[in-house]
């Protein structure tokens, strides 16, 4: 038996989280687990409802990444009705998932790690926040909430609302885009690109002042997962997937995310309502770990060799400059979110200019063709898979989920025992520590509503456990 | 005076109502100058003691840990709003109150040590006193702001309980169920979105929930009438807003009338 300690709750976290950090004989911190403690049931209750239904109910999953859902669940639809979307609703939903990656990051970055990276990790908690942040440095929190407020309106413009949008449908998306919706997008790309480099500008000349977290949080090798086109452009919603492993050497390219199960497999847990996919190949036995893979902003930069974008394309030749072809700190979700920020402003900037965008047939209409259909895009947080199973009347009967958040997982229960290891000492815990193993799964961004779909979700508490199974100290914050 | 206390709680939710309070940047800013944002974490690790003047609620009951919170949030709370159909009526997660509670048993009950889930999702109302509702999946920006500045200038909030066809016809939206036959809630659903969905010329699918008064009968009826088969009625009623009292008896009623409970032939 172990030694425990529990963070809860992990604020600026989107939902909520528990940890346990259990102590081995020799005193050191032996093992870290995040569990999620929230049901809400997702794949049971779907069950007996139209797939048209999909997009609209499981966009409920999540508040942060509604469209993320609306879009894998449109695509799998497309996928059991047998249809392509006309030219101008792939544009559209291309767009949308820009808009939406641009939102998630902003918010992601300004409102919820920014605080720490810019004030600093051990400055005062009382104003280490979104709104201490607006005091201290008005400009910058002010770029953040204009680029996440831009995100947002490039949503609405095709989903019909910033939260659980209603317009993007199987076989397409509802209605045309038109030249007032461009002219509204257009008008504030100028400030866009700038709010977008002088951020990276930001970042980047703080960054070294990060140089223990750099190396503690989250250093190590592992398979790296995403959407990619078969050229290396980076991609985010059409293709199919890239496995690379550690050392940026090919596994698997070109998977298509219909045949996901024959390289995935889903380990259940005891204590988690959060399911952790594995890579197949390299676990034999019960133990996941060895197939652990990382996937989001990190991920994806890593397996493209470029952006395909000039100004994105840059800022990725100096970062790997920096840091490698291949990076390997969680730290650097941060930068690599900051860089898929600019990619997405220099994406939008071209759609505006494609006039198949605008064209006016938008939706291909089919009946039930296939008894199964899987859907994949990117997700902010990473590769987002749908995969649905219907009768012959498009009701579902079985459906499986897999969310970005928790493919992470095991990579999460890793870093948290990195940082923990560099800085528990002893059998306290101390608010420094506390506020890096928070700042620690921040780096993952990850959204815990959505990845306890099937099985859970959390507030977060910290425990220390004792080798005996004694709890030697406890941190809530609820 | 000091600045009066504001505090955001989450339940089990999807996170997208308290966002929406995010989402209103520029608000937020003002707000943030007048009021003390007290605890809301998606936003801050600050969490200053209560009381609470006003405290916005998130998320529906699904735990026995839930269930005790929310005692101690009432305690702490002078005037308590629950935002959202998660909170007002148990959200898209109630769905899991119909189900056949054997297929979520191996789910839910698999390692109470670490997890533990209630069988229902329930509506915060039916565990403390909730002194004003806030609909909606999302709620809507304008409708939240409206709510904390009337608190804190001591005034009664301006939230329409009459139904979305109200909405619709100020709108000037051309009606779907007359012109398309488009099956839709609006006439039984509380208005504030500004009827969102017949302006895009879908149907209303009740994000709002149940009006004051709704007659749904009469509009399952004419439904029926108009060649939607039962199923669908039923399905209708039960998505984001299952456990509304008003939904449920009448997704309740149509399955009766499906299974030729009620003598009528289906
Ligand atoms: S009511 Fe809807 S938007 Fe609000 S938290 Fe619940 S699921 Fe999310
Ligand atoms: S029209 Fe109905 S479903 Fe649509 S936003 Fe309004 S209340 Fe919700």
């Amino acid at each position: 038996m172990h030694d425990i300690h529990t963070i809860d709750p992990v604020t600026r976290i989107e939902g909520h989280a528990k940890i346990t950090l259990h102590l081995g004989d020799d005193g050191e911190v032996a093992d870290a687990r995040f569990h999620v403690t929230e049901f809400r049931g997702f794949e049971e209750f779907c069950k007996g409802r139209p797939v048209a239904e999909m997009p609209g109910l499981t966009a409920r999953t999540c508040g942060i990444c509604p469209v993320s859902h609306l879009i894998a669940a449109s695509k799998a639809g497309d996928a059991i009705y047998a249809v392509t979307p006309p030219p101008a609703a792939i544009r559209q939903r291309r767009l949308l998932n820009l808009g939406q990656i641009l939102q998630s990051h902003s918010l992601s970055f300004f409102h919820l790690s920014a605080p720490d990276l810019l004030l600093g990790m051990d400055h005062d908690p009382a104003t280490r926040n979104v709104f201490g942040l607006m005091q201290a440095e008005p400009e910058i929190a002010r770029r953040g909430i204009r680029l996440r407020q831009f995100g947002q309106e490039v949503i609405a413009a095709v989903a019909g609302q910033r939260i659980h949008g209603s317009l993007v449908v199987p076989g397409g998306v509802a209605r045309q885009f038109t030249t007032e919706m461009r002219d509204r997008i257009v008008a504030d790309l100028d400030e866009m690109m700038g709010a977008a480099t002088a951020t990276l500008e930001l970042l980047v000349s703080v960054e070294d002042r990060f140089e223990r977290e750099l190396h503690s949080f989250g250093e190590f090798d592992s398979i790296y997962v995403g959407h990619c086109l078969p050229d290396g452009t980076w991609e985010h919603i059409d293709g199919k997937l890239r496995i690379m492993a550690a050392d940026g050497s090919m596994l698997v390219d070109q998977l298509d995310p219909h045949d996901y199960r024959e390289v995935f497999g889903e380990a259940g847990k005891t204590d988690s309502y959060l399911k952790s996919p594995y890579y197949r190949p390299y676990v034999d036995g019960d133990d996941p770990r060895p197939g652990m893979y990382r996937v989001g902003p990190l991920a994806r930069i890593n397996l493209a060799e470029r952006f395909g974008t000039p100004v994105a394309d840059e800022g990725l030749a100096a970062f790997r400059e920096r840091y490698g072809r291949i990076a390997r700190s969680s730290f650097l979700y941060h930068h690599a979110r900051v860089l898929e920020v600019i990619a997405c402003v220099e994406r939008i900037a071209a759609l505006m200019e494609d006039p198949v965008l605008f064209e006016e047939k938008v939706r291909s209409q089919a009946g039930i063709n296939a008894l199964r259909g899987v859907g994949a895009s990117e997700a902010p947080r990473g590769t987002l898979i749908h995969d649905y199973e219907v009768d012959g009347n498009g009701l579902i009967t079985a459906m499986n989920l897999i969310i970005a958040t928790g493919q992470n997982d095991l990579a999460v229960n890793r870093t948290i025992l990195d940082i923990a290891r560099e800085f528990v000492d002893g059998p306290q815990l101390t608010d420094g520590m506390l506020n890096r193993i928070e700042a620690g799964v921040r780096a993952y961004d990850p959204c815990l509503s959505c990845s306890t779909h099937a099985v859970g979700q959390m507030p977060m508490a910290v425990s220390l456990i004792a080798p005996d199974g004694e709890t030697l100290a406890e941190v809530r914050r609820d | 005076m000091s600045r009066p206390k504001l505090a955001v709680w989450k339940f089990a939710s999807c996170d997208g109502c308290q966002l929406s309070l995010l989402s209103a940047e520029d608000e937020l800013l003002t707000l943030a100058a007048e009021v003390h944002i007290a605890h809301f974490l998606e936003a801050t690790r600050e969490v200053a003691p209560g009381p609470y003047d006003v405290s916005l609620v998130e998320g529906s009951i699904t735990t026995p840990a839930d269930v005790e919170r929310i005692q101690r949030v009432r305690e702490i709370s002078t005037t308590l709003v629950t935002i959202g159909a998660c909170a007002t009526a148990g959200g898209i997660q109630a769905l899991r109150n119909l189900a056949d509670v054997e297929a979520y048993r191996a789910l839910v009950y698999a390692h109470p040590e670490y997890v533990q889930t209630l069988a229902r999702s329930s509506a915060i109302a039916e565990h403390v006193p909730v002194d004003l509702e806030l609909r909606g999946c999302p709620v809507e920006v304008p409708q939240l702001i409206e709510v904390v500045s009337a608190l804190l200038a001591g005034r009664k909030p301006l939230i329409p309980t009459h139904a979305v066809c109200v909405e619709c016809k100020l709108r000037g939206n051309v009606c779907v169920m007359v012109a398309d036959g488009t099956p839709c809630l609006g006439p039984v659903t509380q208005a504030g979105c500004g009827a969102r969905c017949p302006a895009f010329a879908r149907g209303c699918y009740g994000c709002f929930g149940p009006m004051e008064t709704p007659n749904p009968s009469a509009l399952t009826d004419r439904l029926h009438a108009m060649g939607v088969d039962d199923p669908t009625l039923v399905r209708l009623f039960r998505t984001f807003n299952v456990d509304a009292p008003a939904f449920r008896t009448e997704a309740r009623r149509r399955e009766a009338i499906d299974a030729g409970a009620d003598g009528r032939t289906p």
